[in-house]
C-alpha cells in the first residue's frame, strides 16, 4: 500500500469505519433473514449471526488501522533505535554533531544574512508592484543606471508621466538633533508629499505627510517612526505636537509611523522624515531648482505591470524629461551628454539599500563557500558512517537474514542520519544567531551601523530544515546502500571479520580526494581575498593614513551674521593650531574616505568630452596648511597663499591625474579651466599648483582627478558650514579632543563638532574586503582541516586493517622506509587526484571572485602555487602519523595478533 | 501487477472472492460468502470476520472495485465488482494455486 493511500486512510478513518459498519449491519441482517426462515426465532437468529460473524471490532480495526499502526510503530522503533545506537557511540555521534553543528550553522548564518540583506521585501503594502527608476545612458541601456535624480527631473517625472498608480521622491539625510556642542545624529530621510501613501504606510498616532505638506515655500513639519518616538519621545501618543531641533531649524512633529516601517533602505533605520520643500530650508532657497543637484531617489507602485514595462514607458518619456530641465549654460558637449540620458526602472520590492549593493554579491560568494565546507563535513561523516557500515555488518546480516527487507534496514540506518542532521542543525541555529551578530557588527561602521531584521522567518526555517534534510541524505544514503548490499551468508561465515575493507577504501578515497579537491579551491579563493586585502591595506592613498585626527564642525548656528563665520572659523584654525601636541593644523570642506563628497565637470578649452563622467573632477576648498598636514606631496608650482582668495582669478592646485587628463602635460602651471554652475558657467580658475595624486572615496577606486581651491574662493559650496580640522599629532586622541573641544567652545558654543580619525576613515572603507578576507579564510581553513581530517582518518584505517600485511612484509625483511613509502604512495595519489581536480576547479570559479579583487588577478598562479603548497604541507602532516604507525609495526606481534 | 503472497490462506481467500466476482459479476459481501459455500458442496466457509478486511484490502489494491447499492430486499449493500488488474491477478493466483496442489498431490502420491 502506497504512503498516499495510508495517509487517506487515517485521515478519512471515519468515513471507512462507517462503511465498514453499514456493510456489517447489512451482513449480519440477511445472516439472521436465512436463519430465521429456517424456522430459528428471531432473537436467537441475531445472535447466532453475531457469533458467525466474531469479534466485530477486532475485523473493523483491522481493515482500517492495521497497516497505518504498523508503520508508525516500526517509525517509531526506527527512532528509538537510532536514539540508542547514537548513545552507544558517544564519540561518533559528538564528532558528527559537532561539525553537522558547525557547517549548518554557518550555512544558517550566511543565509539569513543574504536573507535579510536581499532577499527580503520591505514591510509595505504589496511590495511586489513597487519599481526603483534608474538613470542611464541610450547606448548603455542594458546596464543599470545612476539611481540619483535631480529635483526638477523628479517633478517632471511626477506631473508629466502617466505610468505609476503613485510615486514618490526619496533621498537619505541625518539631522542633528543637538542645538550646538557636540552633534547626535538622527537618520532621517527627505521625503515627497505621496511618500506614505504610496507605500501605505499608516500613522498609529497624529498623521502621516501628504501633499498638502510638499508645496514650495513650506514651513517644515516632521513625521517620526515608531521605534524613534518610544526611544526618545516617551511615546507615539506624547510625540505628537513636540517640535524637534533639526539641524537648528525647529520643526513640529506630525505623526508617528508604524513601528514596524523603516523607510525603504534595508540596513539604515529612517527616524524622521521631512517633506521634500524643506531642501530650500537646509540647503539654501535655491536648492529645489538646481538641475545638477544628483540626490533624490524615485520609486514608482505600478500594478499588473513588470519593470521593463514601466522603463517602456518611462524611455518613450525621457526626451521630453531631459529637454525640460537641461541645464542651459552647460557647453555643448555636456548637454549633448545629459540629453543622451534616459529614465528606466528595476524591481524595486526589496527597496533601495547601499549595503545590498556593497554585499549582495560578496554574501553570494560566502555562501557558496560555506556550502562547500558543509559538503566537505558531510563527506567526512559519510566515511565514519561507511566505516561504521563495515563495522556493522554483522549485525545488518543477522537482520537481513531474519527477514528484514532491505528498504527497511535502509530507512533505519537513514533515520539515524536524519537525526543527526536535526541535532546538528538544531544546534547550528543557536551558532548561526550568534554569528549574525558578529558578522552584522562588523560590517557596521561607527556613523552608519548596519541595522537589519534578522527575525527568523519563513525563508530561513525552510532552509535550515531543507539544509538538515539534504545534508542528511548527502552523507546518509550512500552508506546506508552501501552497507545493505551484503549477502548475509559470507558475512555470517566469515564471523564478522573484514570481507569488506577494500569496499569501503573504493569509495572513501574518490570521496577523500573531493574533499581535498574542494579545500583548494576554498583555501585559492581566501588566498585571493586575503591579497586583496593586503594589497588595499598596502595602497599609497596620497595622504598620511595615520596620526591625522580630524574634527568635524559645523557653524550653522554659530553666528546670526554668516559674514562674520570666515572669520570664526579662521580662529578656530588658529586656535587648533596653537593646541600643544599639534604639529600642524589645517581647515578643509571634505576629508577623504568620509563619504562626503564634491564634484563638477570641468570645461576646459582643447579637450575633448568621451562620455559624460570622463569629465568629472572631485573637488575640495583647502587651508593653506593642508597639504603639509596631509602629507601630500607638492609637485610643481605652489601651495595655497593667505589672500588667494581674494585675488581677481581664482587660484586652483590639481593632482597630477589632473593635470594628464585635461592638460595633457604634468605641469600646467597658469592654464585655466571653468565648471557649470546652475545655468552658466564659473569664472576661470587658474592653476597655480600641482600636488600627488590622492584617493578620494575608496582606497580601490582608480585614481581621479581632484581639484583644489582656497577658503572662501567663489565656487559651488558657497556658504559651506560643515568644516573639517585636521590636527596632525603624535598625542593619542583622548588627550587631543578634550582641548580641542574648549578651543572650538571659546570661539562659539553652538558650534557643533565631532571627532574621528583619517585611520578610522579608512577602516570604515575597508570593511567589505576585511570580512571576506576574514571569513573565507576562516572557512578556508575549517574546510582544509576537516578534509584533512578526512584523509587522516582514512589512511589510518589503512593501516589498521594492513597491520597484518604489513607485519608480514616486516618479517620478510622490508624496512621501516619501504612500510612508510608504502603509506606515502597511497596518500600521493589521492592528494595528487585532490590537488589537480581542486586546481582546475579553482581556476574555473575565479571569475565568481573577480570582481571582488584588487591587486590581484583571479587567475593568480601565485596564489594558486601557494594554496597547493598549504594543502600538501598539512596532508603531509596527516599522511606522517598513519605511515609513522605502519613504520612501528613490530612483525611479530602484528602477526601473532591474527 | 499481480503479487503473490507467502500467507496460504489469505491468498485462498483472495482466490476464492476474485474467482466468485469473475463468475458471478457484482456481488456483496454475504452473498460472496453464500456462493463460496454453496460452489464448493459447503466443503468451504468462509470466515465471515475476515472477509471485509479483505474485501477492502483487495479495493485498495484496485482487483475490486466496490459501490453501495440496493438488494431485491431493499438493503442497502455494498455490491463488489473485479476490475481487469483483478482479473490478471486471479490468472497469476489461479496459477500458482494449480502449482500448489499439483505439488502437493504428487508428494501425497509418492511419499
Amino acid at each position: 500500500m502506497s504512503w498516499f493511500q495510508r495517509f487517506i486512510n487515517t485521515v478519512r478513518g471515519r468515513t471507512l469505519s462507517q462503511d465498514l459498519d453499514r456493510e456489517i449491519a447489512f451482513h449480519l441482517a440477511e445472516r439472521s433473514d436465512d436463519l430465521a426462515s429456517r424456522g430459528m426465532d428471531t432473537d436467537d437468529a441475531t445472535l447466532e449471526a453475531r457469533r458467525r460473524f466474531g469479534n466485530r471490532t477486532v475485523h473493523t480495526e483491522q481493515a482500517r488501522d492495521r497497516d497505518v499502526l504498523l508503520w508508525l510503530e516500526s517509525l517509531l522503533a526506527d527512532t528509538r533505535y537510532a536514539i540508542r545506537s547514537l548513545v552507544a557511540n558517544p564519540g561518533f555521534t559528538t564528532v558528527a554533531v559537532v561539525s553537522l553543528a558547525l557547517g549548518l550553522g554557518a550555512n544558517t548564518a550566511i543565509f539569513s544574512l543574504a536573507n535579510a540583506v536581499v532577499l527580503r521585501s520591505l514591510p509595505v503594502r504589496d511590495p511586489g508592484q513597487l519599481v526603483l527608476l534608474d538613470i542611464r545612458d541610450k547606448q548603455h541601456a542594458a546596464e543599470a543606471g545612476d539611481p540619483y535624480f535631480t529635483n526638477p527631473i523628479w517633478e517632471e517625472i511626477r506631473d508629466h508621466t502617466h505610468v505609476f498608480s503613485g510615486s514618490f521622491a526619496y533621498a537619505n539625510r541625518a539631522f542633528d538633533l543637538a542645538n550646538g556642542g557636540i552633534v547626535r545624529r538622527a537618520n532621517g530621510a527627505v521625503v515627497s508629499g505621496a511618500f506614505f501613501h504610496v507605500l501605505g504606510v499608516q500613522a498609529v498616532a497624529g498623521r502621516l505627510l501628504d501633499r498638502s505638506d510638499d508645496v514650495r515655500g513650506c514651513g517644515g513639519v516632521a513625521v517620526v517612526s515608531g521605534g524613534f518616538a518610544d526611544r526618545e519621545l516617551g511615546g507615539a501618543a506624547r510625540a505628537v505636537g513636540r517640535t524637534l531641533s533639526l539641524d537648528g531649524h525647529p520643526v513640529p512633529i506630525i505623526g508617528v509611523a508604524d513601528p514596524r516601517f523603516f523607510g525603504i533602505e534595508v540596513g539604515r533605520k529612517a527616524d524622521v522624515f521631512v517633506p521634500l520643500c524643506m531642501v530650500n530650508v537646509f540647503d539654501g532657497a535655491h536648492a529645489l531648482d538646481e538641475r545638477s543637484r544628483w540626490y533624490l531617489e524615485v520609486m514608482g507602485r505600478a500594478p499588473g505591470m513588470t519593470p521593463e514595462d514601466v522603463g517602456a514607458r518611462l524611455s518613450a518619456a525621457s526626451s521630453a524629461i531631459f529637454q525640460a530641465t537641461l541645464p542651459s549654460g552647460w557647453s555643448k558637449a555636456n548637454q549633448a551628454n545629459y540629453l543622451s540620458q534616459m529614465v528606466a526602472a528595476v524591481p524595486g520590492a526589496g527597496g533601495l539599500s547601499e549595503l545590498r549593493h556593497q554585499y549582495a554579491h560578496a554574501l553570494w560568494l560566502l555562501m557558496a563557500a560555506v556550502a562547500v565546507v558543509l559538503i566537505i563535513a558531510c563527506e567526512n561523516i559519510a566515511n565514519l558512517l561507511l566505516a561504521r557500515g563495515a563495522v556493522r555488518q554483522h549485525e545488518i546480516a543477522i537482520r537481513l537474514s531474519l527477514g528484514a527487507g532491505r528498504g527497511r534496514v535502509i530507512r533505519q540506518l537513514l533515520c539515524e542520519s536524519l537525526f543527526l542532521a536535526l541535532i546538528g542543525a538544531a544546534l547550528g541555529a543557536v551558532f548561526a544567531r550568534w554569528a549574525d551578530r558578529v558578522i552584522v557588527a562588523w560590517i557596521s561602521t561607527r556613523h552608519q551601523p548596519a541595522l537589519l531584521d534578522m527575525a527568523i522567518d519563513w525563508r530561513v526555517l525552510g532552509f535550515t530544515i531543507i539544509a538538515a534534510l539534504v545534508t542528511a541524505a548527502l552523507f546518509g544514503l550512500l552508506p546506508a546502500w552501501r552497507a545493505t548490499r551484503v549477502d548475509p551468508q559470507t558475512i555470517m561465515k566469515s564471523g564478522g571479520r573484514g570481507m569488506t575493507g577494500h569496499h569501503r577504501q573504493r569509495l572513501s578515497r574518490p570521496l577523500v580526494a573531493a574533499q581535498l579537491a574542494l579545500s583548494l579551491a576554498l583555501v585559492t579563493g581566501a588566498g585571493l581575498l586575503l591579497v586583496t586585502f593586503r594589497n588595499l591595506d598596502a595602497v599609497n592613498p596620497g595622504f598620511r593614513r595615520e596620526g591625522v585626527y580630524i574634527v568635524q564642525t559645523d557653524f550653522a548656528h554659530a553666528a546670526s551674521d554668516t559674514a562674520r563665520l570666515p572669520a570664526m572659523e579662521r580662529d578656530v584654525l588658529d586656535r587648533l593650531g596653537a593646541l600643544p601636541g599639534v604639529r600642524s593644523a589645517s581647515q578643509s570642506a571634505f576629508t577623504p574616505m568620509s563619504g562626503a563628497g564634491w564634484n563638477e565637470y570641468i570645461l576646459t578649452a582643447g579637450y575633448v568630452v568621451h562620455d559624460a563622467r570622463d569629465s568629472l573632477a572631485y573637488f575640495n576648498a583647502v587651508s593653506e596648511n593642508f597639504f603639509s598636514t596631509m602629507g601630500t606631496a607638492l609637485l610643481s608650482g605652489r601651495t595655497f597663499r593667505a589672500g588667494d582668495n581674494e585675488s581677481p582669478v581664482t587660484p586652483a592646485i590639481v593632482t597630477r591625474t589632473m593635470a594628464r587628463r585635461f592638460f595633457g602635460v604634468d605641469n600646467p602651471l597658469g592654464r585655466t579651466f571653468r565648471t557649470p554652475v546652475a545655468d552658466s558657467t564659473s569664472p576661470p580658475y587658474e592653476i597655480i599648483g600641482v600636488v600627488g595624486d590622492s584617493k578620494y572615496n575608496k582606497l580601490d577606486e582608480q585614481t581621479s582627478p581632484i581639484v583644489y581651491l582656497p577658503l572662501g574662493a567663489r565656487s559651488s559650496i558657497q556658504g559651506w558650514t560643515q568644516w573639517n580640522y585636521e590636527l596632525r599629532s603624535d598625542l593619542p586622541i583622548s588627550s587631543i579632543l578634550p582641548a580641542a573641544r574648549d578651543a572650538i567652545a571659546a570661539v562659539s558654543p553652538s558650534i557643533e563638532l565631532d571627532a574621528t580619525t583619517i585611520s578610522a576613515q579608512i577602516e570604515s572603507t575597508l570593511a567589505r574586503p576585511r570580512l571576506l578576507a576574514t571569513l573565507s579564510s576562516f572557512f578556508g581553513a575549517l574546510a582544509l582541516v576537516l578534509a584533512v581530517i578526512g584523509l587522516y582518518g582514512t589512511l589510518a584505517y589503512d593501516v589498521a586493517r594492513r597491520r597484518n600485511e604489513i607485519g608480514i612484509r616486516m618479517a620478510l625483511g622490508a624496512a621501516w622506509r619501504d612500510v612508510v613509502r608504502l603509506v606515502l604512495g597511497d596518500a600521493g595519489r589521492i592528494i595528487i587526484a585532490g590537488i589537480v581536480v581542486g586546481a582546475v576547479l579553482s581556476l574555473a570559479g575565479s571569475h565568481l571572485v573577480s570582481s571582488l579583487l584588487f591587486g590581484v588577478a583571479p587567475q593568480d598562479l601565485r596564489t594558486l602555487v601557494g594554496a597547493v603548497l598549504v594543502l600538501l604541507c598539512t596532508a603531509l602532516i596527516a599522511t606522517m602519523l598513519p605511515a609513522w604507525r605502519a613504520a612501528r609495526t613490530h612483525p611479530a606481534e602484528a602477526l601473532r595478533d591474527e | 501487477m499481480p503479487t503473490s503472497k507467502n500467507d496460504v490462506l489469505q491468498g485462498t481467500l483472495d482466490l476464492l472472492v476474485l474467482r466468485t466476482l469473475d463468475v458471478r459479476g457484482a456481488l456483496h459481501g454475504y452473498a460472496i460468502t453464500q456462493h463460496i459455500q454453496r460452489g464448493s458442496a459447503d466443503r468451504l466457509r468462509v470466515e465471515e470476520g475476515s472477509l471485509y478486511p479483505a474485501l477492502h484490502r483487495m479495493e485498495q489494491a484496485g482487483w475490486i472495485r466496490g459501490r453501495w447499492g440496493t438488494t431485491e430486499k431493499n438493503r442497502q449493500a455494498r455490491f463488489y465488482a473485479i476490475t481487469a488488474a483483478g482479473r490478471r491477478q486471479l490468472d497469476a493466483e489461479q496459477e500458482s494455486w494449480e502449482r500448489l496442489t499439483d505439488g502437493v498431490s504428487r508428494l501425497l502420491r509418492f511419499a
